[in-house]
């Protein structure tokens, strides 16, 4: 006999083995909440949509508007923030599109690629953020050699500017590659089980 | 409207439950992480439910629902961690026209169907519920033919744990 079909025989007596809940007892659970990965993917990833936004908001005091005058970039600052939110609003439009599209009633592979999606819109978004943060970041960093305040005692027309664009390439890239390892450790972790599930999967279709 | 819906749900799932019950005893490896898996599919089968328009059984649905959860939805409880884990084997209840041989080959293959992974785990699950190839192709989203030959190797790889 195919061992198959012997514990297919044994899978169907062992039924009479299993619990079984009173509908009394599956009202409540209907009302309980839900603690599923699509629930704190969504979580997470509206906290992470709306940081950049709240990051700019508690940045932007009158001083950090005279800081940016006295350097001349104010009006790059202003266009860079407003192509900025316009960005943020098309990766939070794509991010709503792909979550709605989230259903349980798909099949496990079309599920599990639409989560995988959604994630990757958050994912390319935090990318985006740590991008222009590191190109703002560097703009100043030259613009405060070009324009240096009078405590800094530095004379733009001596100052070796391979030198220090080098240096700010270097240290802009060192942080963001910092704080990418991170963000994608922590993601990792939050999707290990769904990304092996996939593969498995995948692997199928080879 | 919701009340009735809500009633008609309860009924189905309470008719159906065997379903989850089995899913949860093959996803997990205590008694209380069962319970909320099962608790974890049941909301999510509810969530659902509104939008079922009936077009295929329920239980067909319900597989659906019920696998996805387990495989990708549910994350695991801290709660369930701390309790001691079941051996399956012993979990089931002997058959007495069985002879020692086929008893101690059943027990082995219920201890290997537990260390397969998610995806085989399911594909098994549907074969042993009678599912045939178009409808695991279906649930899984793979190929029919793809889920053939994924079938034919765990049966080999069954066969070869039984015989070393």
């Amino acid at each position: 006999m195919d061992e198959l079909e012997l514990l297919k025989k044994d899978w169907k007596k062992q039924e009479v083995n299993l619990p079984h809940y009173k509908a009394t007892e599956l009202y409540p659970m209907l009302l309980k909440k839900s603690s599923s990965i699509v629930k704190w993917i969504f979580i997470i990833s509206v906290i992470e949509l709306g940081l950049g936004v709240v990051l700019n908001v508690f940045t932007m005091d009158e001083k950090f508007w005279r800081d940016l005058e006295n350097l001349h970039l104010k009006t790059a600052i202003i266009i860079l923030y407003g192509v900025s939110y316009l960005i943020t609003f098309v990766f939070i439009y794509y991010f709503y599109k792909n979550f709605k599209s989230i259903s349980a009633t798909d099949s496990a592979s079309q599920l599990m690629r639409n989560i995988l999606k959604t994630r990757k819109v958050v994912k390319y978004y935090i990318l985006y953020i740590l991008i222009s943060a590191g190109i703002t970041s560097l703009l100043v960093f030259i613009f405060v050699f070009m324009y240096p305040p009078a405590e800094l005692h530095v004379n733009p027309d001596k100052i070796n500017w391979y030198k220090v664009v080098a240096l700010g390439v270097i240290i802009t890239s060192i942080i963001l590659l910092v704080i990418w390892g991170i963000y994608s450790l922590l993601y990792g972790i939050l999707l290990k089980k769904l990304k092996q599930n996939y593969r498995e999967l995948k692997k199928l279709e080879l | 409207m919701t009340k009735e819906l809500e009633h008609n749900f309860v009924e189905l799932l309470e008719k159906h439950q065997n379903i989850v019950h089995k899913i949860c005893r093959l996803y997990t490896n205590n008694q209380d992480a069962h319970n909320d898996l099962f608790q974890e599919i049941t909301i999510q089968l509810w969530k659902a439910y509104p939008k079922f328009r009936g077009e295929s059984k329920f239980s067909t649905w319900m597989y659906r629902v019920a696998l996805n959860t387990a495989i990708t939805l549910y994350r695991k409880s801290k709660r369930s961690i701390k309790t001691q884990d079941f051996d399956s084997v012993l979990f089931r209840i002997k058959a007495e026209e069985y002879d020692d041989t086929t008893e101690k080959q059943l027990s082995v293959m219920y201890a290997a169907l537990h260390e397969l992974n998610d995806i085989d785990k399911a594909l098994v699950f549907l074969y042993l519920e009678d599912k045939n190839y178009n409808e695991i192709s279906d649930t899984l989203g793979i190929s029919e033919v793809n889920a053939r030959v994924k079938m034919n190797r765990i049966k080999k790889k069954l066969r070869s744990i039984l015989n070393p």
